[in-house]
């Protein structure tokens, strides 16, 4: 079961095409969206909520969210990077607005969260920290107990001893109820490998790599090895690679495969920011 | 879910209270002792009128737009929402001038019966319904500017479209004086008396209607 499907969407812009993604975000799997500035990841995400107009088919909970919005809408809860209610409220008003909207908005989980995230309710917002306000914004969120977390850009521009509390919170999120979901996107990719189940990939508006993590932490390795070693691997067996003045280092996806084909031994364990990095930045 | 979107909107313009406060006190001293008694209902009535229009420029400075489209909520909710808010401060606004007018007058009657000052219920309705007229007219032509634009720059469209109205009308009388055509300013004046109120009530309805038709033809199709 999949809480969202979205199938062949595409926006065009000035400059940019998101180009016809397509990708599911399973029940109790959380979805880690990454790639540079400008990729394509926020307009992904508006597509999905509606926010943009875009084409191809976008289904939540199995419903079209073109159709269903409203009651789609019940169950999600959203955390935008720039944008929330308004930042000349208090949390507390925020909870006294937010009750209207959702019908299973539940005050004493909310004032729970506030007191442990050690949020003042009476204070205005726009005078918040950023940690406080990403805070904030992801127990309005959560308040109302959705089934799918839509999130960008979480933890952008927040320290590590805060990045980890809200890290945190996401994992508790998915514990309490295998069925819920989480779509979240971040440049911050360290962040990821410690939290999602599936990684996707956007570059320059299409999605060039889709997999679950395990396998992208397992599988893909970084062979270092001179340019007459490069020579002999096959360029069906390497991604990309990168040229420095001694040693080539090359991306593969498959390094078990390589370890017995070419008798090499050393190859290192990649970050996923690495492997991004040979996405964009590498040769073929 | 309207009720969450007035809630969010009152509880901005809940920093405007000490605003308020001092304007309907300026205008209530500026009142006192001057011929121009009925005037202080009308621009009451314009000044609280014209504040809720502020909740887009408080929407904007927080890139709340963004959020409210993912909240359970549709677009014809939304534009539906700031014209109840835009009408509810248009009749508390006219309603808030005319009390303000008439305590004012009677106090200061009570106080300085020598300099007495004639406060007719009936002018100070027409003034008050004027007020909430030209309050109504300027918000239909704002928020749709607003939908289309954004706040900031939706104020210098709406000054745009104010002058080609007016523009447009100087032309007409203009061509209408060319062609010989004249308007009986006594008939005019005698369906006003009878009629004025009522017909600038109804106007103002549809106004309302037109613009919230447009602003809602605007917004279904805006990205934020």
């Amino acid at each position: 079961m999949n809480n969202i499907e979205i199938k062949n969407v595409s926006k065009k812009y000035d400059g940019f095409l998101l180009d016809k993604i397509s990708f599911d975000v399973p029940s109790g799997a959380i979805v880690g969206l990454i790639g540079e500035n400008g990729a394509g990841k926020t307009t992904t995400i508006k597509s999905i909520l509606n926010i943009i107009k875009s084409d191809g088919t976008v289904k939540i909970f199995n419903k079209d969210v073109k159709q269903n919005e409203k009651e789609i809408k019940q169950d999600l809860g959203v955390v935008l990077d720039d944008s929330f209610l308004s930042t000349y409220l208090t949390p507390k008003y925020i909870n006294s607005v937010m009750k209207d909207f959702y019908k299973n908005w539940d005050e004493e989980k909310y004032n729970d969260l506030l007191k442990q995230f050690g949020l003042p309710d009476n204070k205005l917002i726009k005078d918040f920290s950023s940690g406080m306000k990403m805070k904030l914004k992801i127990a309005t969120a959560i308040s109302h107990n959705p089934k799918l977390l839509i999130l960008d850009e979480p933890t952008s521009g927040l320290d590590p001893v805060v990045r980890n509390e809200i890290l945190d919170i996401f994992r508790k999120y998915i514990e309490e109820d295998e069925t819920r979901s989480i779509l979240l996107s971040s440049h911050i990719t360290t962040d990821l490998e410690h939290i999602s189940d599936y990684i996707i990939f956007i570059d320059k508006g299409k999605i060039v790599l889709n997999v679950p993590t395990d396998e992208l932490l397992e599988n893909y390795g970084i062979i270092k090895c001179s340019k007459e070693e490069f020579s002999k691997i096959s360029e069906d067996d390497y991604i990309s690679y990168k040229r420095s003045k001694y040693q080539y280092e090359v991306l593969t996806s498959d390094k078990s495969k390589i370890k017995k084909k070419y008798n090499i031994r050393a190859i290192d364990k990649p970050t996923i920011e690495e492997i991004m990095l040979f996405y964009i930045k590498g040769e073929r | 879910m309207i009720k969450g979107l007035l809630k969010k909107d009152l509880y901005n313009l809940a920093s405007y209270k000490t605003t308020l406060i001092v304007i309907v006190l300026f205008c209530g001293i500026a009142i006192i002792g001057t011929d121009a008694l009925y005037w202080g209902s009308t621009v009451i009535g314009i000044i609280v009128g014209m504040i809720s229009l502020s909740t887009f420029s408080y929407d904007e400075i927080s890139k709340s737009n963004k959020y409210i489209l993912t909240l359970p909520v549709t677009r014809k909710e939304i534009v539906l929402e700031k014209y109840i808010l835009a009408i509810g401060a248009t009749i508390l606004g006219g309603l808030l001038g005319f009390i303000v007018t008439l305590l004012v007058g009677n106090v200061m009657n009570y106080l300085r019966p020598d300099d007495f000052i004639d406060v007719n219920i009936e002018t100070l309705l027409s003034t008050s319904i004027g007020g909430m007229f030209g309050i109504s007219l300027i918000q239909s032509i704002q928020i749709p500017s607003i939908f289309k634009w954004g706040a900031e720059k939706g104020r210098i469209q709406m000054f745009i479209v104010l002058f080609v109205l007016v523009i447009i009308g100087a032309i007409a009388g203009f061509l209408l004086k060319q062609a010989g055509l004249s308007v009986d300013i006594e008939k005019l004046e005698s369906i006003l008396n009878n009629f004025g109120l009522v017909a600038l009530i109804l106007l103002s309805c549809l106004m309302y209607f037109i613009s919230y038709k447009i602003s809602y033809k605007i917004y279904k199709n805006k990205e934020e």
